[in-house]
Order: structure tokens, then sequence, then C-alpha cells
């Protein structure tokens, strides 16, 4: 229900010139930005992940009602060398939490 | 008239010892004359440039260093995991060959200047070879390309050897790369091993060891482990970025640790020289925490739950993660 990737990576400039990024070491002299995670430094990220609602009467009227309690949170780092998952990809660091929220309450 | 023809088949020796051995343009340091590319003059195939720089007879003596550098990729610099070899490839076909100056309208026109973009880190030597070297190299790539594609395992492996015979090795580190500030500490001599020591070292083809000045520095590993651009080219290439970063970065704001601190000793690696492969460096390098936590969030009548997921992460290694 819920994906989201960020890419932490520095981003080539294709001939050191421009808006385009470069791909290959041939055509790569320069960097337009840099996402990748310095030494030193903490890199925070957050995430907020809104519940599935489903519609349901009650008491005669409409409300939104959870669909689920129960939230399978998955959060992994991957060291993609090639900068595809299909080449050589290297799972770094993996998360996995059950995130729950009351039934009950007002 | 005996004595004259002596002489004459002297200079004719002497002329044909020219003729077959190619020789380097003059440099303006002194001492450069002593190094093994120059004693050797250049390569003029693969097997040759092999032999220049031929540290086979190292394990006789050293034979955990030997293996553990078996282990690294260094010791297959050329093909690497494959992916580096069809690099080169791309570079030759998306590069060279599309660049309109570059003087390349085939793989069979390609010259040493035109690979070192690639081989000033992956082959260092064969700046020390002729064009014939960088025309046998692109072949055999091309060639082990063509037998992978015809599904020939046995042509494919002896191709896959043949770049794998050219390789960082410990004469590159320890040898022809032990010293760069040439004018100052001199240049690297053949016959002779640079490392922590000084003295007479046991064997017939390096019968010295001498103190290199950077072995245990991280300029050693930054000659390779790039500062971004490499501008020193005709056509400019940019491959690691992490000792730019190092200095930049990590020098300028968190540590003092070398390359070799973190990627030799610390790691218990020693010459097994690694990154991401291997638990002893990916293990130390970052960490990863995240929390989360769920509740009902209410906007206004509106009760919408959510899950909040924060992700910390500290890169604790020496340079960006990743590099590039």
């Amino acid at each position: 229900m819920f994906n989201q990737e960020k890419i932490y990576m520095p981003v080539p400039q294709q001939l050191a010139r421009g808006d385009r990024m470069g791909r290959g070491p041939y055509e790569k002299s320069g960097l337009i930005e840099d996402t990748g995670l310095p030494p030193g430094k903490m890199v925070k990220e957050r995430f907020d992940i809104m519940y599935p609602l489903d519609e349901v009467e009650e008491n005669g009227k409409t409300v939104n009602k959870p669909s689920a309690y129960d939230l399978d949170v998955e959060v992994k780092l991957w060291y993609l060398p090639y900068g595809s998952a299909n080449s050589d990809p290297f799972l770094w660091r993996e998360f996995a939490q059950t995130v729950s929220i009351s039934k009950g309450g007002k | 008239m005996n004595k004259v023809t002596a002489q004459g088949a002297l200079a004719a020796a002497l002329l044909l010892a020219a003729l077959v051995v190619p020789s380097f343009a003059e440099k303006a340091g002194i001492g450069w004359k002593e190094t093994i590319a120059a004693k050797s003059g250049k390569a003029r195939t693969l097997a040759e440039l092999a032999k220049m720089y031929d540290s086979s007879s190292c394990v006789e003596c050293h034979q955990e260093e030997h293996d553990q550098s078996r282990k690294s990729i260094h010791s297959r610099s050329i093909y690497g995991t494959a992916r580096t070899a069809m690099t080169i490839i791309t570079t030759i076909e998306n590069g060279l060959m599309e660049e309109p100056y570059s003087g390349v309208k085939s793989p069979k026109d390609v010259k040493v200047e035109h690979l070192m973009g690639c081989a000033k880190c992956h082959l260092p030597q064969l700046a020390d070879a002729e064009d014939s070297v960088a025309r046998e190299l692109v072949s055999t790539l091309y060639g082990w390309k063509d037998a992978l594609r015809k599904k020939d395992k046995a042509a494919a492996k002896k191709a896959e050897e043949k770049l794998k015979s050219v390789t960082i090795n410990c004469l590159i580190c320890h040898n022809r790369n032990a010293i760069t500030h040439k004018w100052q500490d001199g240049y690297p001599k053949a016959g002779v091993v640079y490392g922590s020591k000084a003295g007479d070292h046991p064997s017939d083809k390096f019968p010295k060891m001498a103190e290199s000045p950077i072995m245990s520095e991280a300029i050693q590993c930054g000659q390779c482990h790039g500062l971004g651009p490499n501008l020193e080219l005709d056509e400019p290439t940019q491959c690691c970025t992490s000792y730019g970063s190092y200095l930049w970065v990590y020098k300028a704001e968190v540590g003092q640790e070398t390359c070799q601190e973190c990627h030799m000793k610390n790691s218990k690696l020693g010459h097994n020289i690694q990154g991401y492969r291997d638990p002893a460096m990916t293990d130390k390098a970052v960490d990863f925490k995240v929390e989360a936590f769920g509740y009902h969030w209410r906007d206004g009548a509106q009760i919408t739950p959510k899950a909040v997921v924060k992700v910390e992460m500290l890169n604790r290694s020496g340079h960006s993660i990743p590099d590039g």
C-alpha cells in the first residue's frame, strides 16, 4: 500500500556542463548534486504512512474506518553498485516491525 | 682489419638494441631511467607487460599477503566482476567512438592514450606499453564478449584469464606507484621493493628494500581512488571520488584515520582490501537506526491514522557512500 524509494548518490554531470546527468565514466566530469551519505554526518528521513480507510455505515452515518489496524513496516538500505537492483545488489541494512494502532477510544 | 670488423658488429648490435626496445620520452627529473619501465623499454604485448611487472616470485616468502591480495578485486582490476570489462567496452563504443575528435572510428583505432581514462586506475602500467598492447587488450575484450555471446565457455575463460594476467599486483603498489613525489623522493627503482623497511631483500629479482614515504598514507590509495575528474587527460573521465571526499569532508570535519587503517588494519583484512563486498567493512561503515510508531492523526473531525517511520543513518567511513 505504500512504497517509497530514496536515492543517495553523487549525481554526475555529463561532460561537466549543463543539466544532464552522465552515466559512464567517460562522460562524467562533475556533479550536479550529491545526495550521498557524507562521512560523519547524520542523515535523517521521515515517512508518514496513512492507514488505508474504508467507508462504513455506523449508527446511520457513513464514517471512515481503518481497513487494517496493523501495518507491517519494512525499511531496507540497499547498495546498488551499478545503479540497478538487477545488477549485483547488496542489502546493507534492514528493519522490520508491525506498527499497530488502538481499536477503541473516542 | 679484424678490429674494424669487430667495431662494426658492435655498432650494429647497439643499433639493433635501439630498434627493439621502444624508449620513453625524456623526463625532466633525475633517476627515471632506473625505473622498471625505463629499464625494460615499453611493452609490446600484454605478455610483455605482465612480465614487466611480474610479481609471481613474491609468493615464495609472502604467502599470506599473496593469498589475501588474490581475494581482492585489485587482482582482477581490468576484468573486475566482468562489469569492469564490459564498461571498458562501453567506454570505447559510447565514449571514444562517438567523440568526434578522439580519432577512434572503430575499436582497432584505440591507442594507449585512449584507454588511460580507465587504465589510470585499472591498469596504470599500461602507460608503460606501446599502442600494440592497447590494441591487444581491446581485441581480447571483444573476443571475450563475443565468446560469451556464442556461449563458448572455453574461449570466454581463456580471454578472461588473459585479461586477468595484468592487474594491480604487488609491484604496482610496492614499486611503480610507491612514490608519488618523484622529484623529492626519487623515482622507484627496478630491483627494489618499497614498503616500511630499508635494507637487503632476499630475492634475486628484487635484492633491495626501501622505505616508501607514502605506503601507509592515504595518498597511496588516493592515486587511484580519485579526486574527481581526471583533468590531466585530453578527455577527462570520472570514476572514483572517494579520495576527494576523504580530504575535503572526512579530514576536514570528521577524523584522521587513513584508508589503510580502516581497509587493511582495523578490518584485519590485510592485503585483501575490500569495500562493500566484505562484512568487516560494511558492518562498521553505516549506523542504521529506525523507529516506527502509529497513532490516530486528527484533522478537525476527520481521523486518519498513520504510521510514522523515522530513519537515521550515520556514515562512519572516511568517504562519501557511495562515491563516483
